[in-house]
């Protein structure tokens, strides 16, 4: 189904970002695609799903790569797309259409399919995806895992022979990804051919035939599933992969180390447009201590966080530091939020100029100990934005340290972060309780949260924030 | 009455009909020197916004034609004159483009874009335009979004003055930019640039109530060139 | 062994049409803002179109140069035009002049061959005179607007300065306006793709 012949690759004149690529995936194959961040596991699903040569300008091709019969650097894109669906990892950037109805039936009429047929066809997606829930709902009013879902319907929909997914859950929860591991399976069980490139493995235990491990840009070894799936835990670390089987949050509560320095959440309520986001919160933290904060989806973990740095008011309840109420001006100024998408929150023109935005007191020995100690003193002359999502959320961390703030609050750090650089940011924040900052961390990354946190609280829908 | 869709969303008119209407109201508008004209039109939308269930915003529109009127006929004659020198341009001008602002209101709460866009295709409006207009329509929403992000981000940090408005416009900048990158890739892998006329699972249909709305819109469209 | 490199065409492919999409609703917005402020008074809205031109240059510039291709600008100019229409903001006129500002800008980029900073800033000049639409029903219907208002109990020192405003002096100064900020706005945007865009690579290095 797809035949990648001598492949080499580069994005520009100089440098290969693959190299003498071959592989054979046969119909109805199921095949991981894994390795560390650069490793080139993306850029191969490009070369499938057209995107190389078609949408990469000046890029340099050779060799040649034939899916479902096609030789795809000659064929266009919308021929390939017939027959060859594809999922990326941005759930907000996936769609045309502001309603959920249409955004199904796009591909379809894009191939201009008959009315009746399209009708048939979204029943039958809405039937085998059990994906009712997402009928008739506005885009701006689903999560990230509805938006993930939805995009993967509306793949579905157009019934391809290969589905290509690239990183389709770093930016979902567990329930999400169970959601996805389901979709596979249906394909799958249809005969249908998949590519998936992920760092997040354990959930594709039984649905995978093969594992791809690359690096630098080859193809390192071939692994069928089983074999894949029995590596041994040192042997997985050495290779930089996420854990093979699924995690539970494990209760590793460290004995309080007194401190004086505490933040006090007290019946912490909040409001949007009138309705509860979530249930009166109460919990506290001490001065160099690490508290995840978990729970699925939607529940109001931003919101909460957002609540306590003072970005949103509260409807009821109150927040204190060291036994003093903080107004939201000094919540603003005594907390440092880490967002989601660090994207909105890079102003400089520099890595060391967004430092020193940042800098309480003009301090060149502190920004450059604290680029050392993030392995980005040799960018410091780059733009924020030509970094990689990993320097940039490492970065966002840096200059969130400079502002010399008491509370720290990371939201979702790792979304799409390889087991090393997970690893790497996991240490930065140990280093920043051992400076006795507070800590808080929100995260659906299991694994991440045993690896660093001493503490993890679980947000439900309807009841109050329990302690695990 | 208004027929409702599975979505739920009332559909009340075809949108070719809106459309077309949204186009002889301005038409009217800016030719007429008829307050009968004026009115006539104000009527016909106002039974509009009636018939698919507007009733209240409707009735906003027409209160504030009647303010204004009230405002250049019995206010303006007796205000201080400094008020009436700054206002009543305006006033004169909000209420030329009111039935145009309220038929506009309609057309955004009562005809979803996916039918505008219907209505685009079948009017034969080339590919080129309709997937531009539809992603400006998306990203919308995105930029209020965008926008939120980038405030709270600005609170948690000291920048004041100038550099606020540049950490505004840059990070929206680079959003949007790769937003473009990210959605271009998503919509090339979905056909978008197969150049086959594009289908729809909605089919539209005129039916008499859209001639009858087209005939009073012509009509206005009309009176308004030959009334003085 | 082939090698292939897909040559760059002229026509607009999905990924520009998609970009195109992104900037104008950017562009639109900005335009917005400032058309909500000039109903303040009427000076700010004789000034609006030189407001906007030096705000928008940003968006403009980005799409321009992420966009070297014939038809960007004229489908930026349709999609705003269109959107203020359908929510009945814009008069004729103003489709009028901005249609001919859009078509200028598109012949100055053709013959510029798209490139050049310098070519793209003068097609902003020209695209951003056409807001001048706007305001410009007061010196067209100047006889029967100034009847109009003058039924309306207006002071006669308010009519003769508003008079004294829509006189010709003022129009070419409204019409340069824009051109002149809008160079302005090109200039900043220029600095800005120095400090920023070029630097982080999202947009191309003007050719000379």
């Amino acid at each position: 189904m797809i035949d990648i012949n001598n492949v080499s690759f580069g994005y520009n004149r100089e440098g290969d970002t693959l190299k003498n690529i071959n592989l054979h995936i046969g119909k109805g194959e199921c095949v991981l695609l894994c390795g560390k961040s650069g490793c080139g596991k993306t850029t191969l699903t490009k070369l499938v799903n057209g995107l190389i040569p078609h949408f990469t300008e000046n890029c340099r091709l050779e060799g040649e790569v034939v899916a479902a019969g096609m030789e795809v650097a000659r064929t266009e894109l919308y021929e390939l797309s017939k027959r060859i669906g594809s999922v990326f990892q941005n759930p907000k950037s996936q769609f045309f259409n502001l309603d959920s109805d249409s955004e199904l039936a796009f591909g379809l009429e894009n191939i201009g399919a008959s009315p009746e047929y399209m009708r048939e066809r979204l029943k039958t997606v809405v039937n085998e995806l059990n994906v009712e829930g997402l009928e008739h709902r506005s885009i701006f009013s689903m999560s990230g895992g509805e938006k993930q879902a939805l995009a993967f319907a509306s793949v579905f929909a157009m019934n391809p022979d290969i589905y290509v997914l690239d990183e389709p859950t770093a930016n979902l929860d567990g329930e999400a990804i169970e959601v996805l591991r389901r979709q596979i399976g249906k394909i799958k069980h249809q005969g249908k051919t998949v590519l998936i490139a992920e760092h997040r493995i354990y959930f594709l235990e039984d649905l995978i035939d093969r594992a791809v491990y690359m690096g630098n840009g080859e193809i390192a070894r071939i692994y069928n599933g089983e074999e894949f799936f029995s590596l041994s835990e040192e042997q997985r670390v050495k290779m930089g992969l996420r854990k093979l089987s699924k995690e539970i949050p494990s209760v590793s509560r460290l004995p309080g180390r007194k401190t004086g320095c505490e933040l006090v959440v007290k019946e912490l309520c909040c409001e949007f447009k009138g309705i509860p986001v979530f249930d009166p919160v109460s919990f506290s933290a001490e001065a160099g201590e690490i508290v995840g904060i978990t729970g699925c989806n939607g529940v109001g973990k931003s919101s909460l966080m957002r609540c306590i740095a003072g970005l949103v008011k509260q409807k009821s309840g109150k927040v204190l530091l060291n036994g003093k109420i903080l107004t939201l001006r000094q919540r603003n100024k005594a907390c440092f939020l880490v967002m989601q998408d660090v994207n909105h929150q890079l102003f400089g023109d520099s890595v060391w100029n967004e430092c020193e935005m940042s800098a309480v007191y003009d301090n060149r020995l502190k920004i450059e100990d604290i680029l050392r100690a993030f392995d980005l003193y040799s960018w410091k002359d780059s733009h924020p934005m030509a970094l990689s999502g990993g320097q940039k959320q490492r970065l966002a961390i840096a200059s969130g340290i400079l502002t010399d703030k008491r509370i720290l609050i990371f939201d979702e750090p790792t979304s799409g972060l390889d087991y090393e650089h997970m690893l790497a940011v996991s240490r930065v924040i140990r280093k920043l309780a051992e400076r006795q900052h507070i800590i808080l961390i929100v995260t659906h990354d299991m694994e991440f949260l045993n690896v660093v946190c001493d503490r993890t609280i679980m947000l439900t829908a309807k009841e109050n924030g329990r302690e695990a | 009455m208004a027929e409702i869709n599975k979505n739920g969303q009332i559909i009340p008119i075809d949108p070719r009909t809106a459309l077309l209407l949204l186009l002889l109201v301005t038409i009217a508008v800016f030719s007429q020197h008829s307050f009968y004209v004026e009115i006539a039109t104000l009527l016909v939308i106002f039974g509009l916004f009636l018939y698919g269930g507007l009733a209240e915003s409707g009735l906003k529109f027409v209160l504030q034609f009647g303010f204004l009127l009230l405002l250049q006929y019995a206010i303006f004659p007796v205000a201080p004159k400094l008020f009436t020198d700054t206002f009543s341009i305006l006033a004169a001008y909000a209420r030329k483009v009111l039935p145009c602002a309220m038929m506009g209101a309609f057309l955004v709460k009562r005809i979803p874009m996916r039918y505008i866009v219907l209505a685009m295709r079948k009017w034969r409006f080339p590919q080129k335009l309709i997937i531009p207009l539809s992603v400006t329509i998306r990203y919308f929403p995105a930029i209020r979004e965008e926008m939120g992000y980038i405030r709270d981000a600005m609170k948690l940090r000291r920048i004041s003055g100038a550099a606020r408005i540049e950490a505004y416009i840059v990070p929206l900048m680079f959003s949007a930019a790769n937003t473009a990158e990210e959605l271009g890739a998503a919509a090339v892998t979905r056909g978008i640039e197969n150049p086959a006329p594009k289908t729809s699972v909605i089919e539209l249909r005129l039916c008499p109530r859209d001639y009858v709305l087209i005939g009073c819109g012509i009509v206005l469209a009309a009176a308004a060139f030959h009334l003085r | 062994m082939t090698a292939i490199q897909v040559n760059i065409s002229r026509k607009l492919k999905g990924k520009d049409l998609i970009t195109i999409g992104i900037f104008s609703a950017i562009y639109f917005v900005f335009n917005f803002i400032f058309m909500l402020v000039s109903g303040f008074h009427p000076v700010l809205w004789i000034l609006m179109p030189g407001l906007i031109a030096l705000f928008t240059g940003v968006p403009y510039m980005i799409m321009a140069s992420k966009v070297q291709k014939p038809g960007a600008i004229f489908l930026m100019g349709f999609i705003t035009g269109l959107i203020y229409f359908a929510t009945g903001m814009f008069t004729v006129i103003i489709l009028i002049t901005f249609a001919l500002a859009c078509v200028l800008a598109e012949a100055v980029r053709y013959l510029t061959k798209y490139k050049s900073f310098a070519g793209n800033m003068v097609s902003f000049a020209v695209f951003s005179v056409g807001m001048i639409g706007s305001p410009l029903p007061v010196w067209l219907f100047k006889d029967s607007f100034f009847d109009q208002i003058s039924e309306q109990g207006m002071s006669t020192e308010y009519l003769s300065s508003l008079n004294a405003l829509a006189n010709n002096t003022i129009l070419v100064v409204m019409i340069l306006a824009p051109a002149v900020l809008a160079i302005a706005g090109a200039l900043i945007a220029r600095a800005l793709f120095k400090k920023h865009f070029e630097k982080a690579g999202i947009v191309k290095t003007w050719q000379r």
